[in-house]
């Protein structure tokens, strides 16, 4: 399948705005059309996708460190795109903003790629996997795998239990929970360590069954 | 990076050493900060990445227990767990900042928790960017599933009125005979029984299909009940709506990335895929008439979703500044 990609990212790929193969005329054309950072122009690119440009480097280290490898400039293709998407809204911090959009984008290629790997491998297999086992047993399962993380956490202290339950299960976020609770950050980020440890334990426990 | 975990012994996996209890210890620490949604040591998390290649597969590890935590208690009222998290909530206007930021935590944490959205001003408006996913909880207990390309809006003082303006949400509703929920679509209503239901809105086009419960469709003088199984499709505002059925199960399977398909029209896949590829796809002449049963996986990028469908479907699928076009797979290459 022939791909055609938009001439913006070409300027991305290439690695400098302006940029373009002296071969493609088609592209070359194109880029005329292009503002460059930082100037008026009518052309849809949005301001995220100057700051990508701009900050081409560090968006390449962090992806590539993130798992994308050699694939980074796949994946900043694949950022460029997401963020062009998100056009004409003004963003308070859009360095914070692009990181995070490219954090979740590595989730999303990860989790992707995992269930791919599932379903080939399911393939083969002839016992239910976990999404046609019936709907009721799969809910006694997680209830009672439930009921084993909150015993876990409950041992650990009130405190660590609390704060677990108001920052995974209630989505608040850990400043506030500190606020809350009167006391600093890190210790909220202590307890939920703590929380985690004991959970990747009952998780390795679950696995092994 | 602090490191507070001297001595601390674990059995972890059965053989797990120290230094790898400690490596963990960090990549939790690591993984619980960036999950908070005003985390800014990006070029911080860079550096702890490159310093040594297993740091990554322990950040994913510490990604995969936070995600199977959260798959708990999602699965306390429905098995599948969200596990999307594309492109964050556009933080916008500041008075939405503050509604949006427990959505973004629940998103970007892997797995869509419910986030609480009780106080926010009046004329409450979701959006989602397309391919991405979000959840909303009401103050009502109602939950909703929105598809990427999507928009609600809703006026918190009546939480149990919620308009789809636009794209595709599923609706867990916390049922009350008292006070029935309603969902807008146009001047379309359409009344819960308690119930657990999907509506796509295109413009006028409406598609409602029902998993659990009961909805009742009210637009013209009749109105019709739905029961589980049931899919009413009304192509445009003027059409007379039709009946079909719909597998239960398969209701809301985008939420997992997978769309079933019976005898549908190329143009009804490639509306529910443009939702999530974030750029409109246009249909070349003589792929209008191509019609597809079976399932579609839709996750990952762009491009990967479009190069996995594009064989399934029997088309060919180039991609345009502004829009993909798909042509029949016979037609002459250009």
């Amino acid at each position: 399948m022939r791909v055609v990609r938009d001439s913006a990212l070409s300027q991305v790929r290439a690695g400098y705005p302006g940029a373009t193969p002296d071969a493609d005329a088609e592209s070359a054309r194109r880029t005329e059309a292009m503002p460059l950072p930082g100037t008026e122009g009518e052309q849809q690119i949005s301001g995220l996708q100057g700051v990508v440009i701009n900050e081409r480097s560090r968006l390449m280290r962090f992806l590539a460190a993130r798992g994308a490898g050699d694939e980074a400039e796949d994946m900043l293709h694949e950022l460029w795109q997401r963020v062009s998407t998100a056009a004409g809204h003004p963003i308070a911090d859009p360095m914070s903003y692009l990181f995070r959009a490219a954090e979740n984008l590595m989730r999303d290629v990860r989790r992707s790629n995992l269930s791919r790997e599932r379903r080939q491998f399911d393939w083969h297999e002839t016992a239910p996997t976990a999404e046609e086992e019936p709907l009721g047993e799969r809910v006694l399962i997680a209830r009672e795998r439930l009921r084993a993380v909150d015993a876990v956490l409950e041992q650990l202290g009130p405190r660590v239990a609390r704060i677990f339950r108001r920052y995974r299960i209630e989505g608040i976020s850990q400043i506030t929970i500190a606020q809350e609770l009167g006391i600093s950050l890190s210790s909220v980020e202590k307890d939920l360590q703590k929380a985690y440890r004991a959970v990747a334990q009952l998780k390795a426990k679950f696995d092994a069954e | 990076m602090r490191n507070d975990t001297r001595g601390y012994v674990t059995n972890e996996g059965g053989d797990m050493t120290e230094e790898d209890s400690n490596l963990m210890d960090t990549a939790r620490l690591w993984m619980i900060r960036v999950n908070e949604p005003d985390f800014d040591n990006w070029d911080g998390l860079s550096a702890w990445l490159e310093a040594d290649p297993r740091h990554l597969a322990a950040y994913e590890t510490a990604l995969d227990e936070d995600a199977w935590a959260a798959g708990l208690v999602v699965g306390e009222s429905r098995p599948v767990p969200f596990a999307r998290s594309p492109a964050p909530a556009r933080p916008a206007l500041s008075r939405r900042r503050a509604l949006l930021a427990g959505a973004i935590a629940a998103t970007l944490a892997g797995v869509g928790t419910w986030s609480v959205m009780g106080h926010r001003p009046a004329g409450t408006e979701i959006v989602t960017a397309p391919g991405e996913h979000m959840s909303v909880a009401l103050s009502d207990g109602t939950r909703i599933a929105l598809n990427g390309g999507t928009a609600i809006s809703y006026d918190p003082e009546h939480p149990r009125r919620v308009t789809v303006e636009r794209g595709e949400a599923l609706f867990e509703v916390h049922h009350d005979t008292a006070t029935p929920f309603v969902v807008m679509a146009g001047d379309t209503r359409l009344i819960d029984a308690g119930t657990v239901f999907n509506v796509v809105r295109d413009g006028d086009a409406l598609e409602v299909a029902v998993a659990e419960g009961a909805v009742i469709y009210d637009a013209a003088r009749q109105p019709i009940r739905l029961e589980p199984g049931d899919a009413l499709v009304r192509p445009d505002g003027s059409a007379r709506p039709q009946l079909r059925k719909a597998d239960p199960a398969s209701i809301g399977s985008w939420r997992e990335g997978l769309r079933q398909y019976d005898n549908a029209m190329l143009a009804t896949v490639a509306r529910d895929l443009s939702r999530s590829v974030g750029k409109p796809i246009h249909l070349a002449p003589g792929a209008e008439r191509i019609r597809y049963s079976g399932t579609l996986a839709i996750e990952g990028s762009a491009k990967d979703i479009m190069a996995r469908v594009g064989p399934l479907l029997g088309v060919t699928i180039t991609e345009g500044a502004d829009a993909w076009e798909m042509m029949p797979a016979d037609a002459a290459p250009r």
